[in-house]
């Protein structure tokens, strides 16, 4: 990567770090009193940011299986950095959802005392297990040259790298070729356990009989094609700014184009079905999206920015791969307004009639603004994930080790 | 005297039936409520009385009474319609804790283990008539003299009430800081202590209109079995397939 552009994104990152320490701090010790949630609105900004990372882990996964199960060559240069993306955002993603928890210390008890037809205990177990599988794959895919460089009486601190190649001194053909083996078994292994992940995520919405909006056999699959998108768009961006290989980025932009159409569709075709069944509380909350106080989320920053700006730059300029990374670039950066307009809604909805009179208290209303807390943890968060990966990127033979795959193992 | 008053205050009939209800196997036991809408005046005495009881912290409620306008002037009138849990016979909310941290009991009352809740707040986004409420750890006392450790030497400047948490489920909880109940679930449990002891729940003992009928739902002889079975009785949302126990007559 440009010497120039990392350190621009490292200083932001840094400073968002900073900045974002504040909002934790007063978190930490005032508690979750100092957070904008309520009782009728209990999930926000922050588990918003959560599925907006679930998002972001869908294509790198999707590389990791076209390259290491599909043995698809084109995209083994960017292998290594899609595993690496999968393990830095599953890990931002644990982070922000952790925090979130009233007794995040007592995360433990869903391996003490699960509650198996709870959909949030198979999210947490789909989501530890795909971290496990990550850990490992990036782990051997970078092994042979943690080993290299622990070797290497040019590189810094080897120490640290032979604490990491585990005291290998030496990687033979064999090693190389049980790795591979390895490796693959793991990408294999994730496609059962990626689908799962996605789609309990998504289910963790869609199971609930009283949340018509998320209520649908179309969330799930929304949760999937959405993921693909900007996790596609990820990838595109990393591949433009680390590994720049103008035929995968060209690939997999277009792949990207078609499945934000797909998305938009899938997202019309759910507004359409549920207006057309006029029941005043679907149709109150559909209208908060479309014409509500945050009207713009949805036209100008989901849609405009978010969509159709980016399909315009993907179909006027297929070939350009500057342009390509830049639609790529609006579709992450604006997604989380996609994810906010999905949590938040559904909430935003009375759903007993005269509960409004009921009882007055902050907590205990359907309008909900993200404050200060809350948007500095999730900077924190954020810029913690950009740094670790940065980070990654220069510490660890990320880059580095993608290289030509062989034909099969 | 009018032919048409009760012979004997409801409250006093009901305090009889669980007497009775007390003395049979705890398994043959099932609580239910019936409100009578008809005469709920809307005084919101028994939300009061269950903060009250419970030393509710602000921004957390048991039992709301929900108010609605209806019709066109002249034509108007107002509904009250008290919700508390209705300890519902297929909760939505149960099923959906990730580490069992809630369930309903053999005898009818959804109930929360505040020291296995982990506050994901599923149970809340959950629950069709939002009866639960997040303890965010708020104080009354805060921004005042009164409130814990704002003064140097605080223990003798405070008041210190809304430090000690009710006994809820009959435990005694330490002091209000960041554990439990604070970052819990918290929801009606039908005055579990004080049905332990042979009392009714406040909100039941405390309704000036005696709207709240509460008992045990599968005993013949008691108020509530006749309640239930009166033509007049519904239920929220009983297309959801939740079978609340506390039903309403309208």
């Amino acid at each position: 990567m440009n010497e120039k552009y990392f350190k621009t994104l490292f200083g932001i990152a840094g400073l968002g770090l900073i900045i974002g320490t504040v909002g934790l701090i007063n978190f930490l010790v005032y508690g979750k009193s100092t957070l904008a949630l309520g009782s009728y609105i209990p999930w926000g900004l922050w588990v918003s940011l959560y599925t907006f990372f679930l998002g972001l882990t869908a294509g790198a996964f999707l590389i990791t299986i076209l390259t290491y199960v599909f043995r698809i060559k084109i995209f083994s240069g960017i292998g290594p950095l899609s595993a690496f993306t999968v393990v830095v955002t599953i890990v931002a993603e644990i982070i922000i959802i952790t925090l979130d928890l009233g007794h995040p210390l007592r995360l433990y008890r869903i391996f003490i005392t699960p509650g198996f037809k709870s959909m949030i205990f198979w999210m947490v177990f789909f989501t530890v297990a795909m971290l496990v599988i990550y850990i490992l794959e990036t782990y051997y895919l970078l092994r042979e040259d943690l080993i290299q460089w622990s070797q290497d009486p040019g590189i810094k601190n080897r120490k640290i790298y032979q604490y990491l190649a585990l005291g290998r001194t030496a990687y033979s053909e064999e090693d190389r070729l049980q790795d591979q083996r390895r490796v693959h078994r793991l990408s294999l292994l994730s496609i059962p356990v990626g689908l799962f992940f996605y789609g309990s995520n998504g289910a963790v919405f869609a199971v609930l009989l009283n949340r018509p909006i998320w209520n649908s056999t179309l969330t799930p699959l929304l949760f999937i094609i959405s993921a693909l998108v900007s996790g596609g768009a990820l990838i595109v961006l990393l591949t433009f700014m680390f590994k720049r290989d103008d035929k995968v980025i060209h690939l997999l932009a277009h792949t990207v184009r078609f499945l934000l159409v797909v998305m938009l569709i899938l997202e019309f075709l759910h507004f359409f079905i549920s207006y057309q069944w006029d029941v005043v509380y679907i149709v109150t909350a559909l209208d908060l999206i479309l014409y509500g106080p945050y009207w713009w989320n949805f036209w100008f920053i989901h849609l405009l920015l978010g969509s159709l700006l980016p399909l315009y730059l993907m179909i006027v300029y297929p070939d350009d791969s500057r342009k390509l990374a830049w639609a790529c670039f609006f579709i992450v950066f604006t997604f989380i307004a996609f994810r906010l307009n999905f949590v938040i809604p559904d909430q935003a909805v009375y759903k007993l009639e005269g509960l409004d009179a009921s009882y007055f208290h902050d907590r205990l209303r359907t309008t909900y603004v993200p404050n200060l807390t809350e948007w500095l943890v999730s900077v924190w968060v954020m810029s913690l994930g950009v740094l670790a990966f940065l980070l990654g990127t220069r510490w660890l033979p990320v880059i580095q080790a993608g290289r030509g795959e062989e034909e099969h193992v | 005297m009018s032919k048409d008053l009760p012979a004997e205050d409801p409250l006093v009939r009901m305090q009889r039936d669980l007497k009775r209800v007390l003395k049979k196997n705890p398994k043959e036991i099932h609580w239910g409520m019936v409100i009578d809408i008809a005469k709920c005046i809307g005084c919101h005495a028994c939300t009061i009385g269950c903060v009250a009881e419970n030393k509710l912290p602000p921004g957390v409620v048991y039992r709301v009474v929900l108010e609605e306008e209806t019709g066109h002037y002249p034509q108007v009138r107002r509904r009250f319609v008290p919700r508390p849990c209705l300890h519902c016979q297929n909760p939505p909310c149960t099923k959906v804790c990730p580490v069992t941290a809630t369930w309903k009991t053999e005898q009818g009352a959804v109930i929360v283990d505040y020291n296995r809740c982990i506050g994901c707040r599923y149970c809340l986004v959950a629950c069709p008539y939002a009866a639960r409420t997040s303890d965010f750890g708020e104080w009354y006392t805060a921004d005042t003299a009164e409130l814990p450790g704002k003064l140097y030497g605080q223990k003798a400047a405070a008041n210190g009430y809304e430090a000690h948490p009710a006994a809820e489920y009959g435990k005694k909880w330490p002091e209000r800081d960041h554990g439990s109940p604070v970052g819990n679930a918290r929801k009606c449990h039908f005055c579990l202590h004080r049905l332990k002891v042979g009392m009714l729940p406040a909100c039941t003992t405390t309704c000036i209109g005696r709207a709240t009928i509460f008992g045990d739902r599968t005993d013949p002889e008691s108020l509530v079995y006749e309640m239930i079975g009166s033509p007049r009785v519904f239920r929220l949302k009983e297309e959801l397939g939740t079978r609340p126990s506390v039903y309403y007559l309208m």
